[in-house]
């Protein structure tokens, strides 16, 4: 059963004059255990289509079913209560709070939702992702990077059956770049999560299970 | 709760200077109400000491005590309770050790009535011969003891000073306790029976020359009381609303800043009454910080208040301040949850 589904989706925002095009009829489907990856230049539709495959908006035309639910059909409680328990967003900026440590991101998840990991499987994602030396640390403390990993931490601690991340590699370095694709790839593999990755960053191609690439709002599949 | 704490403990300066700022607020506030509390008694303590419940005065007297003069012809039969007192405004001078001057209320009491019977006395003992006075307590502080002699401005005789009566001020002047005789003497002769009936009871008269008032009435039309009393309640007021809206504005723009960090949290599912609640609490624990401390800073100023600053702080009516400057900050914090409220998922992506 697909997670994600996209089905002869559209977007249009404006009118007239002003009116643009973010998405052509976009098929697209994610099923568990895989890692998909959608690639485009900026303005190619990439965020429309992550906004809209998250639930975050709705499209123009088309259906989306995230969980086999149309976010369409549900009230903004129940679109909250869905990303709350079946997304995790990875986004480029902002992803957490800076007046809270490490630590206490992972607390305020705690504190929202009921099923996420145990102390030891956070621990040993943290250990993957090659921070777990920071949990008292602000992110005011930390690198662009090192920030970047524990937001990836941060959304795979409440445990989400989705995930979507926008550019999760962008402020990595070539060798954190293998090591997070490595993460997304083992997510999917073994514990079975929906992921998609919306990125330029070719680097991350070698991890993917399907490929597509996003241009002037019209998705294809590569190889 | 958690985000709000947290945030406070993060930022200790942002936060640090808005509860000072709440501080100084509720610091004014306090001692505001402490002195329209302290003026307010300097105009009352004598009416609250004596118990009154009905003040009669003659009827052309426009509910004021200094022109009231009730004449022996017109006394009503008068009942347990009641005391009539002689009003004189007067100045008074040492006559031992330093000269010195000073305007003061005459007060002429009957021994056999309650209020010379209930005159509560700091020191010495009340007036039992012509020539005797009590003075009010606060007298003290400039100088007046046991046993000096004084002069009425306009009388020959000198009078001495026998004791000292607590809570002696009547609309903001120290009052001379003497008996009626010596008041009479001052107002010239015997054709004034007093210049008021203040009663411990509801009084019903028969006779159109004079009129009863309630103790509240006669209380608002001492000169300048509900005037005074209005001026301090309106400052205080405007301070209250005032820290409202300061409180708002300042967590306004802290949220301004917060705004893409709570886009996010939307995104990711956390509901928009999570955030509404840390920003209302966070408001809550700067008000109560503030008042707390507010409240720790007016008692030390008391410590090093001098005894003749009119002032008197109502613990329980400070509290009921605190809790309404809590109320109040926290209705202020009511403006960035609009702007919190507003807040779509999407906008974390733009």
């Amino acid at each position: 059963m697909n997670l994600i589904e996209l089905k002869q989706v559209s977007k249009v925002y404006g009118h007239g004059v002003s009116q643009v095009q973010a998405l052509k009829e976009v098929n697209f489907a994610a099923a568990p255990g895989e890692l998909n990856l959608v690639i485009g230049p900026s303005g190619s539709g990439k965020s429309t289509f992550l906004t809209i495959a998250g639930g975050l908006q709705t499209p123009t035309s088309g259906q989306v079913l995230i969980n086999g639910q149309d976010p369409a059909q549900l009230t903004a409680q129940q679109r909250d209560h869905l990303r709350l328990t079946r997304l995790g967003f990875i986004l480029q900026a902002y992803n957490l709070l800076p007046y809270l440590t490490v630590h206490q991101q992972f607390e305020l998840v705690d504190r929202v939702k009921k099923d996420h990991l145990t102390p030891a499987a956070l621990q040993t994602l943290l250990t993957e992702l090659g921070i777990d030396q920071l949990q008292a640390k602000y992110p005011d403390q930390l690198s662009g990077g090192q920030n970047q990993r524990v937001a990836i931490a941060r959304a795979l601690y409440a445990n989400p059956a989705i995930v979507l991340a926008d550019e999760p590699t962008a402020a990595l370095d070539s060798q954190r770049v293998q090591g997070v694709g490595q993460l997304f790839k083992t997510l999917a593999v073994k514990h079975h999560k929906a992921v998609v990755l919306v990125t330029h960053d070719q680097r991350l191609l070698a991890f993917a299970d399907h490929c597509y690439q996003i241009e002037d709002g019209q998705m294809t599949q590569l190889s | 709760m958690f985000l709000a704490i947290k945030e406070i403990k993060h930022a200790k300066v942002h936060y640090g200077l808005i509860i000072a700022m709440v501080t100084l607020i509720g610091y004014l506030i306090f001692m505001l109400l402490g002195l329209m509390l302290g003026l307010a008694n300097e105009n009352t303590a004598a009416i609250d000491a004596w118990s009154t419940k009905t003040v009669i005065l003659s009827k052309g007297a426009n509910v004021n005590l200094n022109q009231s003069l009730i004449k022996t012809a017109d006394l009503p039969p008068l009942k347990a309770g009641d005391s009539l007192v002689g009003q004189s405004p007067v100045v008074i001078s040492r006559q031992t050790g330093a000269t010195h001057k000073q305007s003061a209320q005459l007060i002429g009491l009957r021994a056999d009535q309650p209020i010379y019977q209930h005159l509560e006395l700091v020191s010495g003992h009340r007036p039992q011969k012509p020539r005797q006075v009590v003075l009010a307590a606060n007298l003290r502080t400039k100088g007046y003891r046991l046993g000096d002699r004084i002069k009425l401005a306009g009388q020959k005789q000198s009078l001495t000073v026998v004791g000292f009566a607590k809570d002696g001020m009547l609309n903001m002047t120290p009052i001379v306790y003497g008996n009626l005789q010596l008041w009479q003497a001052v107002k010239g002769g015997p054709q004034f029976a007093a210049s008021a009936i203040f009663s411990q009871r509801t009084f019903q008269l028969d006779t159109t020359a004079l009129k009863a008032y309630p103790r509240a009435t006669y209380v608002n039309k001492l000169p300048g009381y509900t005037a005074q009393n209005k001026t301090f309640a309106a400052m205080i007021g405007f301070l209250m609303i005032i820290s409202m809206i300061i409180i708002g504005v300042f967590l306004y723009i802290l949220t301004m800043q917060k705004l893409p960090n709570y886009a996010v949290l939307r995104a990711q599912g956390i509901p928009g009454r999570t955030l509404t609640v840390a920003t209302v609490s966070q408001a809550a624990v700067l008000m109560v910080s503030g008042g707390l401390l507010s409240l720790l800073l007016t008692r030390l100023t008391m410590l090093g208040l001098p005894a003749s600053m009119p002032f008197q702080l109502s613990w329980p009516l400070a509290a009921g301040l605190t809790g309404a400057l809590v109320l109040l900050g926290t209705v202020g914090a009511l403006i960035p949850v609009k702007l919190i409220q507003r807040v779509q998922p999407l906008d974390a992506l733009r």
